[in-house]
């Protein structure tokens, strides 16, 4: 097996776990990543080794999922996902998912996207806000405004969160 | 008077963007501001949360038809063809889970070679595994040889019998150390061993209850093969990305430890 490929799949791990962030349902996001490596193994001749490879597969998959957002804006058919509609359709939990973490990831569906992926790279991938500012395709200013847009939706999504879980359990 | 801040560093705090000298000044401001203090709290919890919800997303085996793709070869027994994959693995993943494991254990067709079984789940997931973590740098394990006693004790305790490391220092291997992973609904222990060259090879242990137990077959996908067994109600398998001769001498010699080993509790 050639470094490069041994390099991608080193990757898998986290970008299943950024896509699961990105897009929510398993399914969804294993398709997001299937459609990422296969792009990048259309690329893979233009990619110098000395490259970190987990900045540019990153940068491949946001791509893919900015340009999904357009489609789906362009139908204008998908609903969005929030938890103000928990009861319209039923999401696919993984197994062992608890309560709190279901609440957390609702949540961050709920975020504007860009905000969303800025969010999760910085605070969960532990990317440094310039590697997270290369991904994207932003400079510092602009990922710096996201995460802190994105942060503050967050506790007001699980400040609600809470409060709801509060009243049903009084109701 | 200390130095001003404003929420815009509890967020650059945060993400250990703020200088160190910076930080030692904020700490104090932040102390002086209450409201600002809760907030920064806040935030911190909030990432905690998410960090619990989404961390373990990296420890899941990763779906077959990703690995495939990377290595270039695509499963020929069932002609998945990847855009083609999303219902098809789902019902695998559900065959998977209710029971296509004992199907693809026991079920082999003597006489077709190593690939005519229907799915060897054990073998698969062992190569995938090993394909994902072998070609870790830096967190190739868990907990390491240094620790060995712990680990052979907590990945006994984990996978539900008393597991041993086979020392394969005669066919140039040792012991690198180990890790837990997801294998279904079950866990799975799998240990890691390294020769002089850097080259690893995996031995993959996990509950099989139900399954008959087989002797010693072999699985390939892309570049790296298994040899898997199933015995004692657990299946084992050895995975590596070397030449095959290299995986089977050192799969023997773990085959023959194992089985001698003392009777499981």
């Amino acid at each position: 097996m050639d470094e490069k490929r041994g390099a991608i799949l080193a990757e898998l791990p986290r970008l299943r776990r950024y896509a699961r962030a990105l897009m929510r349902d398993r399914e969804s996001a294993d398709d997001l990543v299937q459609d990422c490596i296969e792009k990048a193994l259309e690329r893979i001749d233009n990619w110098q080794t000395g490259d970190n490879p987990r900045r540019w597969l990153f940068t491949i998959m946001h791509h893919i999922f900015i340009d999904q957002l357009r489609k789906v804006k362009r139908r204008g058919a998908m609903v969005s996902i929030s938890a103000q509609h928990e009861n319209a359709f039923v999401t696919q939990p993984t197994q062992l998912e608890t309560l709190q973490a279901r609440e957390v990831l609702e949540a961050l569906q709920t975020i504007e996207p860009d905000r969303r992926s800025a969010l999760v790279l910085v605070s969960v991938e532990g990317m440094t806000y310039a590697e997270a500012a290369t991904v994207l395709g932003i400079p510092a200013g602009t990922l710096m405004s996201r995460i802190a847009r994105g942060r503050e939706e967050l506790r007001l999504q699980l400040e609600d969160a809470s409060r709801r879980r509060k009243i049903r359990v009084v109701e | 008077m200390g130095a001003e801040f404003t929420e815009r560093d509890i967020h650059l705090a945060l993400d250990g963007e703020l200088p160190a000298e910076r930080l030692r000044e904020f700490n104090v401001w932040l102390d002086a501001h209450p409201e600002m203090k809760l907030r920064a709290g806040r935030f911190d919890a909030d990432r905690q949360r998410l960090r619990t919800a989404l961390g373990p997303v990296a420890y899941e085996a990763v779906p077959g038809a990703l690995t495939e793709t990377i290595l270039g070869k695509g499963s020929e027994r069932t002609g998945l063809k990847p855009w083609r994959r999303n219902a098809v693995a789902a019902g695998l993943v559900l065959v998977g889970l209710l029971g296509g494991y004992l199907i693809g254990v026991s079920g082999g067709v003597p006489g077709q070679g190593s690939d005519a079984h229907a799915s060897e789940p054990v073998a698969e997931r062992a190569v995938s595994a090993h394909v994902i973590y072998a070609a870790e740098k830096l967190h190739v394990v868990e907990v390491g040889a240094d620790q060995k006693e712990h680990l052979v004790g907590w990945l006994s305790k984990r996978v539900g019998t008393n597991l041993s490391a086979p020392d394969l220092t005669a066919e140039g291997f040792d012991l690198v150390g180990g890790r837990l992973l997801p294998s279904g609904e079950k866990v799975a222990a799998q240990f890691m061993y390294q020769d002089r060259a850097g080259n690893r090879i995996s031995l993959y242990i996990t509950s099989a209850a139900g399954g008959s137990e087989t002797g010693f077959r072999l699985f390939e996908r892309g570049g790296a093969r298994a040899f898997y067994w199933v015995d004692g109600g657990f299946g084992y398998a050895v995975a590596g990305a070397v030449a095959g001769p290299v995986v089977e001498a050192v799969a023997r010699s773990a085959y023959r430890q194992l089985l001698n080993a003392p009777a499981r509790g």
